[in-house]
This record gives C-alpha cells, sequence and structure tokens, in this order.
C-alpha cells in the first residue's frame, strides 16, 4: 500500500456527559487533539466525521462536516460525513489512505463522537434502525436479540460454550484493570461465575456479557508517510486493508457465522503480505463477548471451534500469545455508541505507536484492528506496524 | 397487545397480508429464474426481474437460531418476557424472523420442527411459529 501512517491520536474518556450533546463531544476532541497533537488547523486538509447523534436519539446530522469545517477553520479538499456503524473507523482510514495516495490530501483528521441511551431504552430503537420494517421489528428485536441469534449458530456449530464467552469478558476486566480511562478500572477483576451469574439479558448473554453503553469519541489523523514520520516518534503504517458487505440484514440468506470478516480478513493480509501468525496484538470489536470469539475464527487466527480453547488457555490475556483487546474492550472500557470502533482502532494504533502505558504489549510491530458494523453486516480489517 | 410494532401495508407488502389472512404463509416467487424470497422486495434479488408471482408455502420449518429476550425492548413487550425470537428456515429455502409461541421459551432450539400460526396485529394477522410434530 501507499506510504500512509496514523500519526496521532485522541480520545475522550468513556463515560456519561449528560449535559452534552454529539455535536459538543466533538468540539471538545477537536479542543483536545489541537492541543496534544503538534498539527494546527492549516495542516489538516482533509475530514471524515460520522454523523452525530445517532444512537442518541437526537436525530442525525449528516452535514456535521460542514459545520466541523467552519468552527476549525479549516479548507479541506476532501471532507465527508460517513457512516458504516462500527466499522466506519478503519474505514475512514482506508478514505483517508485513499485520498493521500490521490494526492487529493495530506493529512486527514477523521474524528467521531457518541451519545448513548440507557440499554433498556436504546436495545429497542436502535434495533429498530438497524431491522426490517414489516419482517423483523415487529418480532421484538432487541440488539442483544439479535447478536444472540449469530451467537446460537456459532455455539451450535462449533462447540462454543456460554463458559467461553464468559471467559471473554474475564480477560477483558484483566486489560480494563491495566487502563485508567476504562469504565471497569477500579472495578477489580471478575470469573467465570460472576458472568454466569449476572442477570440475564438475552440467552446466551448475561448482564456482564455485553457491553457498557457509554458517551465519548476521539479522532486519529491520517497523513502522508513523510509528516507522520515529522510529526511522530513512532508512526502507525498502514499496511493492509478488507472491507466485505456480504448481508444487510439479520434475515437474509446464508450462515451468521461466515462473517464478511473471513473476506475483509484474507484481502487485508494478502494486501499487508503478511499472515495471522504475524500479527502480535489484535483490537477485535466486541459489543457482546460471543464477538471476539468468532472473529478470531473467521480471521483464521485459530482453527473453526478453537476460540474456546484459546480464550480457557489465557491466549488472550495480558501476557497471553496473542492479546487481544488491551484497553478493556467495550465491554469493560465502554462503548460510546456511534463512535465504539473509535476506540477499538484507537486502542490498535496505541499499541503499535507504543503509547498504550501500563498496558503495552512487549511485542507490538504489527497489529490488526477488525471492526464490523450492523449485526455484523458491514467488515473491515486493519493492519498495522511499526515500519512500512 | 396495543403499542407494539405494526407492519405497514402497502402496495409492495399487500398481497403477504392478504395471504396471512387467509390463514396462508406466502412467499414471493420470481416467474424469470424461479428463485423464492421473502415478499418485501419489488424485484427478484437473483436476477434483478420485476415479474413477480407469490405462493403459498407449506407453513412448515426448521428453527436455524434462536434467542430468548429476558429485556424487553419496549413497554408494550413488558409482559411478554421472557419470549423466543427466532430465525426459521422453511422447508422452501427461505429464512424469516419470528417468535416462537405456544412453549415454554426455554424449550426452543437449533433444528427445532416448527409450524406457522398466526397473532392478530393491528390490521395484520402476523405469522408466528408454534413447535411441530
Amino acid at each position: 500500500m501507499a506510504d500512509v501512517t496514523i500519526a496521532a491520536s485522541f480520545e475522550l474518556k468513556p463515560g456519561r456527559y449528560p449535559d452534552k450533546s454529539g455535536h459538543d463531544l466533538l468540539r471538545d476532541i477537536i479542543k483536545g487533539a489541537l492541543q496534544a497533537w503538534p498539527v494546527g488547523p492549516k495542516d489538516i486538509d482533509g475530514l471524515l466525521v460520522t454523523p452525530s447523534g445517532q444512537a442518541g436519539g437526537a436525530g442525525i446530522d449528516a452535514y456535521i462536516h460542514d459545520k466541523i469545517i467552519s468552527e476549525m477553520g479549516i479548507r479541506p479538499t476532501f471532507a465527508e460525513t460517513l457512516n458504516a456503524g462500527g466499522a466506519t473507523f478503519p474505514m475512514m482510514v482506508h478514505r483517508a489512505a485513499m485520498a493521500i495516495a490521490d494526492g487529493r490530501a495530506n493529512a486527514v483528521l477523521c474524528i467521531s463522537a457518541g451519545k448513548f441511551l440507557k440499554i433498556s431504552a436504546g436495545g429497542g430503537e436502535a434495533a429498530k434502525m438497524i431491522s426490517e420494517p414489516d419482517l423483523e421489528a415487529p418480532y421484538g428485536t432487541f440488539i442483544p436479540g439479535l447478536y444472540a441469534l449469530i451467537a446460537s449458530e456459532f455455539m451450535h456449530k462449533r462447540g462454543i460454550t456460554k463458559r467461553d464467552l464468559a471467559r471473554v469478558a474475564v480477560a477483558e476486566r484483566q486489560w480494563a484493570l491495566r487502563n485508567p480511562d476504562a469504565r471497569m478500572h477500579g472495578a477489580g477483576a471478575i470469573a467465570i461465575e460472576d458472568v454466569l451469574a449476572s442477570r440475564p439479558i438475552a440467552w446466551p448473554f448475561n448482564f456482564l456479557d455485553c457491553s457498557i453503553p457509554s458517551e465519548g469519541g476521539g479522532a486519529v489523523l491520517v497523513t502522508r508517510g513523510d509528516l507522520g514520520r515529522k510529526w511522530a516518534r513512532q508512526p502507525a503504517y498502514v499496511l493492509g486493508y478488507g472491507e466485505a458487505h456480504p448481508r444487510g440484514t439479520i434475515s437474509s440468506p446464508g450462515s451468521l457465522i461466515e462473517t464478511g470478516a473471513v473476506q475483509s480478513g484474507a484481502e487485508a493480509f494478502r494486501r499487508a503480505g503478511l499472515s495471522p501468525s504475524d500479527i502480535d496484538v489484535a483490537q477485535l470489536y466486541d459489543a457482546f463477548t460471543s464477538t471476539p470469539l468468532l472473529l478470531l475464527e473467521n480471521l483464521k487466527f485459530v482453527d473453526e471451534g478453537g476460540s474456546g480453547e484459546f480464550v480457557q488457555g489465557g491466549g488472550m490475556d495480558p501476557g497471553g500469545t496473542m492479546p487481544v483487546n488491551t484497553y478493556g474492550g467495550l465491554i469493560s472500557y465502554g462503548h460510546t455508541g456511534d463512535a465504539s470502533g473509535m476506540s477499538v482502532l484507537i486502542e490498535g494504533v496505541r499499541q503499535v505507536m507504543g503509547e498504550a502505558g501500563e498496558r503495552q504489549v512487549a511485542r507490538a510491530d504489527r497489529g490488526l484492528v477488525h471492526c464490523y458494523g450492523g449485526m455484523m453486516f458491514d467488515h473491515v480489517t486493519l493492519i498495522l506496524g511499526r515500519e512500512s | 397487545m396495543s403499542g407494539k410494532l405494526v407492519p405497514e401495508i402497502n402496495d409492495v407488502t399487500r398481497e403477504y397480508w392478504e395471504g396471512t389472512a387467509l390463514g396462508e404463509l406466502r412467499l414471493r416467487t420470481c416467474l424469470s429464474c424461479d428463485a423464492k424470497f421473502r415478499f418485501n422486495h419489488g424485484w427478484c434479488p437473483q436476477c434483478g426481474s420485476a415479474e413477480l408471482g407469490m405462493e403459498a408455502t407449506s407453513g412448515k420449518g426448521t428453527v436455524t437460531n434462536y434467542t430468548v429476550i429476558h429485556v424487553p425492548p419496549y413497554e408494550a413487550y413488558a409482559a411478554e418476557v421472557p419470549y423466543a425470537l427466532v430465525l426459521v428456515e422453511l422447508d422452501e429455502g427461505v429464512r424469516m424472523m419470528a417468535n416462537i409461541v405456544d412453549c415454554d421459551p426455554a424449550s426452543v432450539g437449533i433444528g427445532m420442527r416448527v409450524e406457522v400460526t398466526f397473532e392478530e396485529r393491528g390490521p395484520v394477522m402476523l405469522p408466528q411459529f408454534r413447535p411441530s410434530n
């Protein structure tokens, strides 16, 4: 791929910001990034932003890029508001890299903020947005329940158990204890039994199998390679990318567990000239505990059915053979609604840039980030490295 | 059942809801390539043809994916929890979403044989499924 880097990242601490709109949070991110990064508005000539207000129920602003252009005082030659749900963020890196390779821009600000309704109020409304209005929504669709439909097939065909799912939450909590920004940083370690004893939400998911509704957001700066080397001690090089959109609703034809990650992962590895064994650390979007396991299998890090043994053996834990979701995951760090995938991307960037503090893995020469949108409909795989 | 989501009857969906009112679960068929699919398209998702027919199904199928919902997505569903939300593969080869009714939701599982039944929901008869022998 072209000589493109991620030169900087910035993220708000996930939490509850009841007095701030999605747009307010974007302003906080811009202010914070401009103070933290060695660049000013005049250096930024590209802008990608997610529509604010999606999961917050306040209406969707599809013209938010124009407001940011005006408020930042930038005059980009490449700018748009785009959305593919949780998949948007590695996708932004790819769209920015294409614009840079095409000479359209040199430094692209990719930014997102998210609000999140309470789970009891938001699960239904959010499910309605991504359900077929006549043939799915009347049956009482609910976000955890839709993921549970996927998980049931995964468990049935691959022999994965509720204890395997629970072990994902145990691992992610271990990581959150090492991340002062994680919602569950001070909450202490948990055991499989704690997850199994938490209240049922939608079989096979109990409360501790679910991500934590939060608010926040962040930004990354995607740049021409020479600018990345100037602005960062260790930029994250964009080595490979893959993307696939094989279904658009949960009751579309085909297996729910042969997700688009099979295709996007194979493409990303091919473009990077790498294989799964070359990856040191992975960030795998985890709205619920089943999804990192399914993605480990779909991305070929383990054989089909092998993800349970991998997680039970501590493979994704601190010190594991391939650390996964090293910031605590959406399950213990927090799921910032529309901006959730930004957290996943930023942790991938921080590990490769060597900026992950206490949770920095010993070896992070190459990191993989996989995010999906909808109910695992849109899939994007991004491979980052310390050398081009 | 007030407050639950109600499907819309329009030019695309009318024949489907006319069928369910008669106790019949129907599928769209493509008159050009013989594909079968759910009703809410104006064209064939296989070949793009707009020459479409409709045929009755056996109303029988198999559960391929399931969950039991314990937290109601809307207040209107509060009296229903816990309820089974499933995907059913009809014997005609088309998948659809439904609830499994007339049984303990904890007894629902992958591979369960089911048959269609209908729930009055506002202006339509909504297809649901129950265990079959």
